[in-house]
């Protein structure tokens, strides 16, 4: 009997013991848009205030001496807090995702930020900034941030300019690595316009040479990410819809999108539709820009198990009928397929941290023509292109070194053919001539890089490398005439290069408040489509045709950036960065004698070949100041400015239409070069910020600084007003509207193309009214 | 319906409003005012060029060949005769309104071009 107690006492005593001891929950806490581990979240029991703060990896693991159910809470200062329960003991390696808080992202919108300890300056604009626009056009929303300008040929398809770098200078790319290359030899379908605006959750631009993990970096990196599936703990499903219309440029976008899963498995269904008409300048000079897009896409995430993602997605869109007014053609057809596969895993051991691998393809189906222009009525010109761009790429994050250490390799492949189809329309027998357009041209790249990190006490230290080789190729190069004549012919076109760029960057961490940072980098870039294979066609902002040079060297930066910091609970935040930048073998057109090749289209003044400058220079600086989010008023201000030169400018001295003579101008600007700038907001938050109206101000002045050589037009400087009223109905129901050029300014950008046909700028649009809503079900 | 459904068939059915096709337009050649035999070359609707020959009983015989085309689409026609005497007039109607048009008397050596594009809306 005895026995049977005591053993009944030490069973009973035992499950006492085990109900009394701590219990080890681990996960890992991840940025929920990027996925990407979050350092330094804190994981809090609520019922106690035990908490413990995940690592460089994500990882946490936290003693729970508290009976289960616990409630945890998860709060990281730029990601939004979230409460969980753990029902019992068994679960255990969970994975947290956190969004980016609304307000801290709303804040760098403006101010731009050196996030992540980066030692150089990045901007970052969010899906909440996109939501409340009535932008429809990914290039005009980048022109808010400092810095950040764009190339106008229509309504859309706004190419950016950062810093004075753009086109192949800059690195644009989707969802960690998906790159697109256009159709268009003008580049009327850069990158961004294969891209719904609503599909966005944010948008970063990285200035500088500086960030090599995404692939060849020359000038800068502008990264979209797309929407996200997100897990969930039990199925839920969501629907998203936005609708937003608008006077001036009249038409509307909207987006209708389901998404939901589980711990398992998540999905996300989206379409997009948009049409715009004519758009009324501020002078009533109606701009030729309707346009209709649209496009549906999907990704689907499982997660098999915890710490690994498989995600895969694709994008289908169309583009119908875009008008440009500033090119020869306009887009009849654009059909886009974007596919893509992603793995991230984590939870991997103590040493690696993640490992992330994507494929991608992304294929371009491009028409165009000059049907709508007053000269179709004797040549109607079409042009068909297909461009293909797939790729991939492997990284790895270690623990090396006591820092953390990205290595990984990248591939891509463009491919690129068309043709172009002249209908001679007034001549007996319609007589057709074609004419090959990129020669079935090939670019392939493959790289190695590594970056390493490490924080000490006071500083932060990052070092980046990377190696590229490129290789390139197209059929002859070649032009003829009706006659048979051949007017230009090149059978050299193949080239290849071996690249080699590097960074390097210090931030220091004077106090709590105050940082002092200082980059250095050297980023190469290899020619483009266009700067090695485009035949006689005038794709540039100057009236020559343009030849491609296989030949050409690859460009150079090697740039330094100096940037300051002062954050403040009370007073705000207060960010400065200057930089400095020497860019050998630089890229421009170079007069070719109509001897050798003559130009092939009408109103052109001759023919420029690409070549190599020995180098060009580009300094400039970024200052932005925001009120704390805090306060229920805000104030931000940025103010930004580059000014490039080119040390030795061949000017080709025009009379009567012709080039009669040549020479030499010393520090000639570059040209399309945006001028100073700067934005400033202000607001205020009424019912705990439900309803918020703000003011902004954009004072743009006027850009004197021009290429004298390239006979570039000065642009007078400008005022512009825009108002925006938010209020956050309910979790389910956002409304902003606004009224955009509020004083109905007559102005234009100093890097909007001129309108063909006429000598006349093209103008921005007026005054307009705009509504948008979004729901959330 | 729940709430969500009743969402998503709203969304839906402005969504597909939305996606209205423009409409095809209706396309007319039409060659008069000759008195004698004269030849047509012409854009049909296979998008091919076909030929013809005609010959009138009088100055008011009319030729027509009619299709469907959509915006964008190259009109196309040319016509051409031998008799010194004669005459031609040529059109091309959109949805029966004269698009464009060309008529010469006594010119037997140029061709009358008439062509263009369906002009978008």
């Amino acid at each position: 009997m005895k026995r049977s107690f005591a053993s009944v006492a030490f069973i009973l005593g035992w499950v006492y013991f085990l109900n009394a001891q701590s219990v080890l929950i681990n996960g890992y806490v991840m940025d929920a848009l990027s996925r990407e581990p979050v350092e330094n979240a804190q994981v809090i029991i609520l019922a106690t205030g035990e908490g413990t703060i995940s690592g460089a990896d994500g990882f946490f693991s936290l003693s729970v001496s508290h009976k289960f159910p616990v409630e945890l809470s998860v709060e990281h200062i730029t990601y939004e807090e979230i409460v969980l329960t753990v029902e019992s003991n068994k679960t255990t390696d969970l994975i947290l995702y956190l969004s980016p808080k609304s307000t801290y992202l709303d804040e760098v919108t403006v101010l731009g930020s050196f996030e992540n300890e980066k030692p150089y300056r990045t901007e970052t604009i969010s899906a909440k900034t996109i939501t409340k626009t009535s932008i429809a056009d990914i290039g005009n929303l980048l022109r808010r941030e400092p810095n950040v300008s764009g190339v106008r040929k229509g309504a859309v398809g706004i190419d950016p300019v950062v810093r004075g770098f753009k086109y192949a200078q800059l690195n644009v790319q989707l969802d960690g690595g998906t790159k697109i290359e256009g159709g268009c030899p003008n580049r009327m379908d850069p990158v961004l316009a294969h891209i719904d605006i609503n599909d966005l959750e944010n948008i970063t631009v990285y200035k500088g040479p500086f960030a090599l993990k995404y692939g060849p970096n020359m000038g800068g990196v502008i990264s979209l990410t797309t929407y996200t599936p997100r897990f969930y703990e039990k199925f839920e499903n969501h629907i998203e819809a936005f609708a937003g219309g608008q006077t001036n440029h009249t038409g509307f976008k909207s987006s209708f999108g389901v998404n939901g899963g589980n711990d398992v498995v998540a999905y996300y269904v989206k379409g997009n539709y948009k049409k715009y008409g004519d758009y009324e300048a501020g002078n009533g000079e109606v701009i030729t820009s309707s346009l209709e897009q649209y496009n549906i896409g999907g990704k689907l995430a499982v997660q098999p198990a915890i710490g690994h993602t498989v995600t895969a997605g694709f994008d289908r869109s169309w583009g119908r009928n875009v008008d440009f007014p500033a090119l020869p053609m306009d887009e009849r057809k654009d059909d886009t397929y974007l596919y893509n596969i992603n793995y991230f895993g984590t939870n991997l051991g103590n040493v690696v941290n993640y490992i992330r691998i994507k494929a991608y393809d992304a294929h371009v189906e491009h028409e165009m023509d000059n049907k709508s222009r007053p000269f179709s009525d004797t040549l109607v010109a079409v042009s068909q292109i297909t461009a293909n761009n797939a790729g991939g790429k492997f990284g790895i994050n270690m623990n090396v070194l006591k820092g953390r250490v990205e290595a990984g390799v990248d591939y891509e492949q463009i491919d690129k053919d068309g043709v172009r189809t002249k209908y001679l329309i007034l001549q007996p027998n319609l007589p057709k001539i074609y004419e090959d357009l990129w020669n079935n041209a090939s670019i392939k790249n493959f790289g190695l890089y590594a970056e390493w990190q490490r924080s000490f006490t006071s500083l932060d230290i990052i070092i980046a490398m990377r190696y590229d080789h490129n290789v390139a190729n197209s059929d002859t190069l070649i032009r003829g005439k009706e006659n048979g004549n051949v007017v230009y012919e090149n059978t050299n076109t193949g080239s290849a290069y071996n690249n080699f760029s590097f960074s390097a960057g210090i931030t220091w961490h004077i106090n709590e408040r105050n940082s002092l940072m200082f980059s250095f980098g050297r980023g190469v870039r290899s020619p483009d489509m266009t700067e090695r294979f485009i035949i006689l066609l005038p794709v540039s902002y100057d009236p020559y045709d343009y030849l491609g040079n296989p030949q050409l060297k690859p460009e150079v930066n090697y740039e330094a950036d100096l940037g300051y910091s002062f954050i403040q609970n009370k007073s705000g935040t207060l960010q400065v960065s200057v930089f400095y930048s020497f860019v050998k073998d630089y890229i421009l057109g170079e007069l070719v004698p109509p001897s050798q090749v003559p130009p092939q289209t009408r109103g052109v003044l001759g023919v420029k070949k690409f070549t190599n400058i020995a180098y060009a220079r580009l300094a400039g600086f970024e200052l932005s100041y925001a009120t704390p989010t805090r306060y229920k008023w805000f104030a931000r201000f940025n103010a930004a400015y580059t000014f490039g030169v080119n040390p030795e400018a061949v000017q080709y001295v025009r009379e009567n239409g012709e080039v009669v003579d040549e020479r030499i101008i010393d520090n000639d600007p570059l040209p399309e070069i945006p001028p100073f700038e700067t934005n400033i907001s202000l607001g205020y938050g009424f019912f705990a910020k439900k309803l918020v109206p703000e003011l902004d101000l954009r004072v743009v002045a006027a850009q004197n600084k021009v290429s004298e050589a390239n006979y570039e037009q000065t642009t007078p400087g400008f005022i512009t007003a825009d108002f925006v009223l938010s209020y956050h109905y309910h979790e389910f129901l956002s409304i902003y509207t606004g009224v955009t050029n509020i004083l109905n300014t007559n102005y234009y950008e100093h890097l909007n193309r001129r309108i063909i046909g006429s000598k006349g700028p093209l103008y921005e649009p007026g005054r307009m009214f705009y509504l948008n809503l979004r729901f959330h079900l | 319906m729940n709430r969500k459904t009743t969402f998503l068939v709203v969304i839906l059915m402005v969504l597909s409003a939305a996606c209205s096709k423009p409409y095809p337009k209706k396309i007319t050649y039409l060659a008069t005012a000759s008195v004698s035999a004269y030849n047509l070359q012409y854009l049909n609707k296979q998008n091919e060029l076909a030929k013809t020959e005609v010959v009138p009983q009088s100055v008011q015989d009319v030729w027509t060949y009619e299709f469907t085309a959509e915006e964008g689409d190259i009109v196309y026609i040319n016509g051409k005769y031998g008799d010194i005497n004669s005459g031609l007039k040529i059109q091309v109607l959109i949805d029966g309104k004269v698009y464009k048009q060309e008529s010469t008397v006594g010119d037997t050596i140029n061709y009358i071009v008439v062509s263009g594009v369906v002009p978008y809306e």
